[in-house]
């Protein structure tokens, strides 16, 4: 009789400065109608669904559903829409508008949206859940990323650890790409088991949402869905953001680079510089 | 050869009819296309119907919610890998059983599944809003005295016990109303006793082991049937309690706009505790726990509503943790009690104790149930298995103890002039799979009832052809 429930929390990138929102490729508007019925259908499958939505961008990230100030009593049917829909629809609506109307008014400080710090904030969430519930009970959570950015994650080690932690806490990522082929990210999907999608007509955004990532893991075996990508699991180094092969890894802080240097510029570490190493030809004097 | 239809004693089956109780899904099969048509108008019931629905069917439908045309049936049935070619048979069955989707064909033969239209549109309203505002949210102001969800939790639970109350026979005939004690009578779960008085059958019995979800909707679908008598009309009833099941605990609703029918309806649903109203025209109520979990069945309910309070030992004993006379007392319908204080009693399983409540019609499987869904949370944080798994080995074998006898009706056949005759009867009922028992020396055979027709005509042609 052990009875599960089904928590997804979607990350969702609202950044502006994306190639994707100003070129026009797809609307802010439509962007969130797709959103919000895809959560709302999470919500309608079953009773036990859970969901949480983060909203993030460049300067900030923040819950805003489940929404603990909104009054039950304030919000009154006006459709034949049932009543958690709307509800779950006012909040996202809402609190999307003041986040991004607050955020406008700050200097942007970097281009890169803060999905690290999502994922965090999400694992730590889910977390808290899994301590609340009832003896007998299981959480069954995932996280899904939409996100229209195209660069690489800066902040690799943290980003990795953070991935690592989903791994450890038995929860997936998913990401669902509206532009590029984030190699990042495919690598976080690929070591939590979950889907690295970049969709390939964005106007038809709600069905690729419904068709890949409602399905939950359990019934996704079942179902026939694309085949994973092969990920390329080679890093970035940290000086020059390329992918390489080889290179120098800071033996405090593990930050990547191709070629040596001094010191370290992520930990502020100093090296000793290499020397040779020693020759064979040394051992077979003996 | 002569045939004598004497039945196998079938009447004394042992195994009693186990009560039933059915879920949403083979209700609405029940009722006829139009009520279903006239159902699927409604958002909320489309949204009801479709959470029954099988998982794989729930991705279909939602898959194809926004598809403009009708789809073909092989593109579906390649959306499931092979190896689910079995569940994906049955989510195509139940969806046509519900008539959420027709078989048709397109232009050039192709065979296609298309979304019922009504469905498809109101479904669509529930999900992104639109259409007409349900009956029971009409703008109203704020509550002066709201009331919090553990107080409509005690109040429902409260309400309901008192109907169990009855039925235990706790002789305590205040709060329970005429008409609840007619549904109970007409459900089956009570009959009357020569001197009129109420008294429980053997379906009260199982009906009290089912946990209370259960109990409720069993309970409103006996009161469904009747509703219709009473002049209420039953679509409207049932868009009504659906409206309750997808209502939010601790908000408060308005009766404005109601006709009387609901009103009256809504009265009786106070009475079994599914909604709370202060006064019986306060113009606002509020929905419980038991009107939300109601038919969600075992596994979906949101958040049970009680506490465990069970606990078994491998000894055989147990401890119920509570002070309420009825826990106490259906404890008591299976085991023998030892002793009782203030918050707690404690009984022990005997074999004995087990067999009386067999014979009064209960099945160890609802013993089982009951004891596991009533585990105290200690029980339930210390393994998999609720249970000790020796008790519940034990209670399985006592129960199979009464069931050393398989009854099987049937038709006899014997006085066979031959035994080349008998021998080509019985090889014919054997191939056909309806042999239930022969003996070749007696030239005896009995057959299933149900294939007596064949064998019958069978023999007649066999021996036409050798006359």
């Amino acid at each position: 009789m052990e009875s599960e429930k089904s928590l997804l929390i979607v990350i969702l990138d609202t950044s502006l400065t994306h190639d994707v929102m100003c070129n026009n490729k797809i609307r802010m508007s439509e962007y969130l109608n797709a959103v919000t019925v895809f959560v709302n259908c999470h919500v309608m499958l079953k009773p036990t669904n859970k969901v949480a939505v983060v909203v993030v961008d460049t300067i900030d990230c923040q819950f805003v559903y489940p929404d603990n100030n909104l009054s039950l009593t304030s919000l009154r049917q006006t459709t034949g829409q049932c009543e958690i829909f709307s509800q779950v629809e006012y909040s996202l609506r809402n609190n999307i508008s003041n986040f991004i109307s607050q955020n406008a008014k700050k200097d942007i400080l970097t281009t890169e949206p803060l999905i690290g710090a999502a994922c965090a904030k999400s694992l730590c969430y889910i977390s808290r859940l899994e301590r609340e519930l009832e003896a007998g009970k299981s959480l069954n959570s995932r996280i899904l990323i939409i996100t229209g950015s195209d660069n690489e994650c800066d902040k690799y080690v943290r980003f990795m650890n953070i991935v690592f932690t989903a791994q450890k806490q038995n929860v997936i990522i998913d990401v669902c790409s509206l532009e590029h082929d984030i190699a990042l990210l495919q690598q976080a999907c690929d070591i939590t088991e979950g889907i690295f999608f970049k969709v390939p007509n964005l106007s038809a955004l709600l069905q690729y949402l419904l068709w890949i990532f409602l399905p939950d893991p359990g019934i996704r075996k079942k179902l026939v869905v694309p085949p994973p990508n092969r990920v390329d699991y080679r890093p970035l180094c940290f000086c020059h953001r390329e992918l390489i092969d080889i290179g120098y890894v800071c033996s405090v802080c593990l930050s990547i680079f191709c070629k040596f240097t001094p010191i370290c510029t992520t930990c502020e570490v100093v090296f000793k510089t290499p020397t040779p190493l020693p020759g064979k030809a040394k051992k077979k004097k003996k | 050869m002569s045939e004598s239809s004497s039945k196998k004693s079938s009447k004394h089956d042992l195994k009693s009819k186990t009560l039933h109780c059915k879920n949403l899904h083979e209700y609405l099969k029940t009722l006829s296309s139009s009520v279903l048509d006239r159902l699927y108008i409604h958002p909320i019931t489309c949204l009801a119907v479709y959470r029954e629905l099988s998982e794989i069917a729930k991705h279909y439908i939602i898959r194809i919610i926004f598809v403009e045309q009708p789809v073909p049936q092989a593109v579906i049935a390649s959306w499931l890998s092979k190896a689910y070619a079995k569940e994906h048979k049955e989510a195509v069955e139940a969806l046509t059983e519900l008539k959420i989707w027709k078989e048709s064909s397109v232009t050039g033969g192709l065979p296609v599944w298309e979304l019922n239209p009504v469905f498809k549109k109101h479904i669509r309203v529930a999900l992104l809003g639109g259409g007409k505002n349900w009956f029971m949210s009409s703008h109203m102001e704020a509550d002066t005295k709201p009331r919090d969800i553990a107080f409509l939790d005690a109040y429902a639970m409260e309400r309901w016990e008192c109907v169990l109350h009855y039925m235990v026979g706790s002789h305590q005939q205040e709060g329970i109303s005429a008409d609840a004690v007619r549904n109970l009578l007409h459900a089956g779960l009570m009959r009357c006793d020569n001197d009129g008085s109420a008294i429980i059958t053997k379906e009260g019995f199982q009906f009290l082991l089912m946990d209370t979800a259960a109990q409720v909707w069993y309970f409103i679908l006996q009161y469904l049937s009747t509703v219709e008598d009473k002049g209420l009309d039953l679509s409207l009833c049932l868009t009504f309690l659906f409206q309750l099941r997808f209502s939010i605990l601790g908000k408060d609703y308005s009766t404005e706009g109601m006709n009387d029918g609901l009103l009256i309806f809504l009265q009786h649903l106070r009475e079994f505790g599914l909604v709370y109203q202060r006064k019986r025209k306060a113009g606002r109520f509020y929905p419980t726990r038991l009107a939300l979990n109601m038919a969600a069945g075992q596994n979906q309910s949101d958040v049970s509503i009680r506490e465990g309070y069970i606990i078994i030992e491998t000894n055989y004993r147990i401890y119920a943790y509570t002070d309420s006379n009825l826990k106490v007392a259906l404890v008591g319908l299976f085991t023998n009690l030892i002793y009782r204080f203030p918050n707690v009693t404690v009984g022990v399983l005997t074999r004995d104790s087990i067999r009386t409540a067999l014979r009064s019609g209960i099945t160890a499987d609802q013993i089982v149930g009951f004891l596991r869904m009533h585990a105290h949370p200690k029980m339930i944080s210390v393994g998999s298995s609720i249970l000790p798994p020796t008790i519940v080995d034990q209670i399985y074998l006592w129960e199979q103890e009464r069931n050393r006898f398989n009854f099987s009706e049937g038709v006899l056949y014997s006085q066979f002039m031959s035994q080349n005759d008998f021998e080509t009867l019985r090889d014919y009922a054997q191939d056909l799979g309806v042999l239930v028992w022969q003996n070749e020396r007696k030239r005896t055979m009995v057959v299933t009832k149900s294939s007596h027709d064949d064998v019958k005509k069978f023999w007649k042609r066999h021996s036409r052809g050798n006359s």
